[in-house]
């Protein structure tokens, strides 16, 4: 009962100072501060040493990447709405956007919810100049969407249907409902050698070292930076 | 796609990896990296200001100046940049561009030195931000408008092409009252008969007294019906008249009758003639009445002779939504109001709002705060809704209204403007034409001087002409020897303003033979006509050659001579009157034509010649006039 009062009593409060606002002509005044965006997030990275350190390009390449980097966020973090909308742009004809959330969880090792420099730098360290264990240790850790060290068959469809997502519609032959499902099946008869169902980073990689178009099609980027 | 993306491109392959394990089909090859140039920066020097940026920058847009290899044309070995003579606080927004990927129109520049820019840079404007997009879109179309306007007005101030069909000075007449005395005689004519009209239509119901055996008044046109009749009849005539030469006159039949103003004075004689077909039938009297209503509009007549009124309906109807939405609302108001009122009012005794469509009059006439006082609300609930609904009206009427005089302002100072400007561009051209002639003239100098280098060398050159000879500047020499190939080529030659509107003025009258007294040889009417003809065919007639109408060759030779004697004079004395500072060259006639004489071909004559119309001889030769620079 007395929440009720207290309630009504704040209510009464409220629409008095609408009234007074009514009258003096100040109702929107408040309106305009709360404008202000939250864009006031400023990173900063480390320094270029200690990223040298910690990643293996050298310092040129360091800073062509954060000259890039800088140009399109320039307040220094990446969330995910602007890693979305670059990643699509890539990709005109489909929808990159279902990917781009699980790469974007991927290179957001800290979870803190924004691609930092140091996160994307590290994360291309790995793809760029990483070894063939690193790298499909990355792969793995991308296609585990829930990070608990195996893939599921609903993971696998997921990221099948993501990457199915960004052909778009005008492909040739035309793309079927059940292609991704299709694919997600061949993908499990190649690497699940237990038949549980579930894939682990072991199985993975064995199975991955012994395919020779995996391992060529790992050192593909190695150029390009 | 942004630039700027372009470098996260390494991000995008490099994450490419995440598809090879489940990849269906081996990867093809990458491309061949022959990006192994590292990136470095271009010094951009335009007029003087600096810029530097990266290599890469630039080439991000490969199909522009800056992108591509066109601009090794701009580089300058001495300084190692690349240098651009162009202005740098434009090119400030065009690096900009590069930079960002965004191109944006700063507002303080003028729309077509940024248009220069642009396509000098090669860039297209439609990629302008959304940012400035709309800001730049507005100003192209005023300038655009502005450029239309000028072009408007000047193609009605041409001078009259002289092969003109009948029609067509007609129509001209009609459409620009200015162009000739007849028009604008016929202007205010039927100004004054559209006055006349009118004010006979609104005395002809003023009460005039009364006759002998009646009681009441009797309206002036009653009394004196004859006299209106005929005034009536009179006005009539000249507007039909006026009505059908307009529709002869007008080049494209279809889109006159279609145009307002010709509905305008259909409108306007219609009654009458249809009075004059149905006066005994009684029946249709009433409907007769009601025409003579129409002849009102005769009064909107005037607006093809007041430029204001025609502003005034071209407002009206740039402003159509917004006085439709006028309309919407009042309407709207009108009707909730009345209703109110109605429902109000319906207890009190003998109210005056016996029905909703009744209470509309007292709603409309308080919303517009007349309050004629005729229906006024007697409950006090009458009177509240009164009062708020005389509050609202105010609101309602003043929310579009300030819409409407924007647009009327903005588009009576456009016009006042477009006046403004042909009263400066006639001023404008006079002083450039003042530069022009003074051009024209300096080559005219140069000729005679020139010529006389040229061609006789055994002529002592008088010092001060040899030092004015000397004195023109480099660009000049060069320019006036190639106006002198010119000359050679075509065989035709310059000559100033003034000759060519005589001879002009000559061919004009020639073309209306008895029109010209003016004109004193006998033999001169046929010698015009000749020459008209010859103006005519606009060709080069080697007199040697066949030539149509032989038979006259003599006489005509003879004439043409005797003709062209008049504006070489006056051609020649308006060049010897420039030539202040150098020695008259009347004395150097002799040696001219001697050299002229003994010229075998072509046959090209300087206009110095006033002494050899008795030489047969004479190598014949037309001169058609050109215009001057």
């Amino acid at each position: 009962m007395s929440s009720c009062r207290k309630r009504c009593k704040r209510e009464m409060f409220k629409f008095a100072q609408y009234l007074y606002r009514l009258v003096t002509g100040t109702l929107h005044a408040d309106s305009v501060e709360d404008e202000l965006e939250l864009s006031a997030v400023r990173h900063r990275p480390e320094g270029l040493e200690q990223l040298e350190a910690l990643t293996r390009f050298n310092r040129k390449e360091l800073q062509i990447l954060y000259r890039g980097f800088k140009n399109e966020c320039p307040s220094g973090v990446v969330n995910e709405d602007t890693f979305k909308d670059i990643y699509s742009q890539f990709f005109p004809q489909g929808d990159a956007s279902t990917y781009a959330h699980f790469l974007f969880n991927a290179f957001d090792t800290d979870k803190d919810g924004s691609v930092s420099f140091e996160d994307f730098v590290m994360g291309l360290s790995i793809l760029l100049r990483g070894s063939v264990q690193e790298k499909l240790n990355w792969a793995f850790n991308l296609y585990d969407i829930n990070k608990d060290g195996y893939i599921t068959k609903e993971e696998m469809l997921d990221i099948m249907k993501a990457i199915y997502d960004m052909m778009g519609k005008c492909t040739y032959p035309l793309l079927k409902d059940d292609t991704p499902r299709q694919h997600v099946e061949i993908f499990f008869q190649k690497m699940d050698k237990n038949k549980d169902g579930v894939v682990t980073i072991d199985e993975f990689i064995d199975c991955c070292q012994n395919d020779e178009n995996i391992m060529r099609s790992m050192q593909l980027f190695d150029n390009v930076i | 796609m942004a630039a700027g993306v372009a470098a996260w491109l390494p991000f995008a392959r490099a994450a490419a990896i995440g598809w090879m394990p489940v990849a269906s089909a081996p990867m093809p090859t990458p491309p061949p990296d022959n990006r192994r140039k590292q990136d470095g920066l271009i010094l951009l020097n335009v007029s003087g200001q600096k810029f530097q940026t990266w290599r890469n920058t630039l080439e991000r847009y490969p199909d522009t100046l800056l992108g591509s290899t066109e601009r090794e044309f701009f580089f300058h070995e001495e300084t190692n940049e690349y240098f651009f003579d162009r202005d740098p606080d434009i090119f400030r927004h065009i690096l900009n561009f590069y930079r960002t990927g965004k191109l944006h129109y700063p507002r303080q520049e003028c729309i077509s030195a940024y248009d220069e820019e642009l396509a000098f840079f090669g860039i297209i404007p439609e990629i302008i931000g959304d940012c400035c997009y709309e800001e730049y879109k507005d100003r192209r179309r005023e300038n655009q408008e502005r450029i239309q306007d000028d072009e408007d007005s000047e193609n009605q101030n041409d001078m009259v092409p002289p092969d003109m069909t009948f029609r067509e000075t007609m129509w001209r007449a009609f459409e620009n009252p200015h162009t000739s005395t007849m028009a604008l005689v016929f202007y205010y004519v039927t100004g004054f008969f559209i006055a006349v009209s009118v004010m006979a239509n609104v005395v002809e119901t003023v009460p005039c007294g009364t006759l002998q055996n009646r009681v009441k008044q009797v309206s002036c046109g009653e009394r004196y019906a004859l006299a209106f009749f005929c005034l009536d009849t009179a006005c009539v005539m000249i507007f039909t008249v006026e009505y059908l030469l307009r529709l002869m006159a007008a080049p494209s039949r279809w889109n006159f009758i279609k145009s307002v103003m010709s509905v305008i004075d259909v409108v306007a004689i219609m009654p009458y003639y249809i009075g004059l077909v149905m006066t005994d039938n009684e029946d249709v009297s009433g409907a007769f009445v009601t025409l003579r209503v129409f002849r009102v509009f005769r009064i909107f007549k005037f607006s093809r002779h007041s430029a204001g009124l025609r502003i005034l309906g071209y407002t009206l109807k740039s402003c159509a939504s917004e006085l439709g939405f006028l309309l919407f609302s009042l309407t709207m108001a009108i009707i909730i109001f009345a209703t109110v009122m109605f429902y109000a009012e319906k207890g009190s005794s003998a109210s005056k709002f016996t029905s909703i469509p009744a209470a509309f009059w007292y709603t409309i006439v308080t919303m517009t705060t007349l309050g004629y006082g005729d229906m006024v609300p007697k409950t006090i609930v009458g009177k509240i809704v009164g009062s708020v609904c005389s509050l609202s009206g105010v609101l309602v009427i003043a929310l579009p209204v300030p819409v409407i005089v924007s647009n009327f302002s903005r588009i009576y100072h456009q016009s006042q403007r477009a006046d403004k400007r042909r009263a400066q561009k006639k001023t404008k051209l006079g002083r450039i034409a003042a530069r022009k002639s003074g051009g024209t003239s300096a080559y005219l100098q140069y000729k005679s001087n020139g010529l006389l280098s040229d061609l006789i060398d055994e002529v002592t050159v008088d010092p001060s002409q040899a030092l004015v000879c000397k004195a023109n500047p480099m660009f000049d020499t060069h320019h006036n020897h190639l106006l002198h190939c010119l000359e050679k080529t075509t065989n035709h030659e310059f000559v100033d303003e003034q000759t060519f509107e005589t001879s002009l003025l000559e061919v004009s009258m020639a073309k209306h033979p008895p029109h010209s007294p003016s004109l004193s040889s006998g033999s001169s009417s046929q010698g015009l006509s000749c020459c008209s003809r010859r103006n005519k065919r606009k060709s080069f007639n080697v007199p040697n050659s066949n030539m149509t109408g032989g038979h006259r060759n003599s006489i005509q030779e003879l004439s043409t001579i005797h003709i062209r004697e008049r504006p070489i004079t006056n051609s020649r004395s308006s060049l010897n009157a420039k030539f202040e500072e150098t020695v008259p060259l009347n004395c150097k006639q002799p040696y001219i034509t001697a050299a002229v004489i003994t010229l075998p071909t072509p046959p090209v004559t300087t206009p110095e010649n006033d002494g050899s119309a008795s030489s047969p001889d004479y190598s014949q030769a037309n001169i058609v006039r050109v215009s001057a620079l």
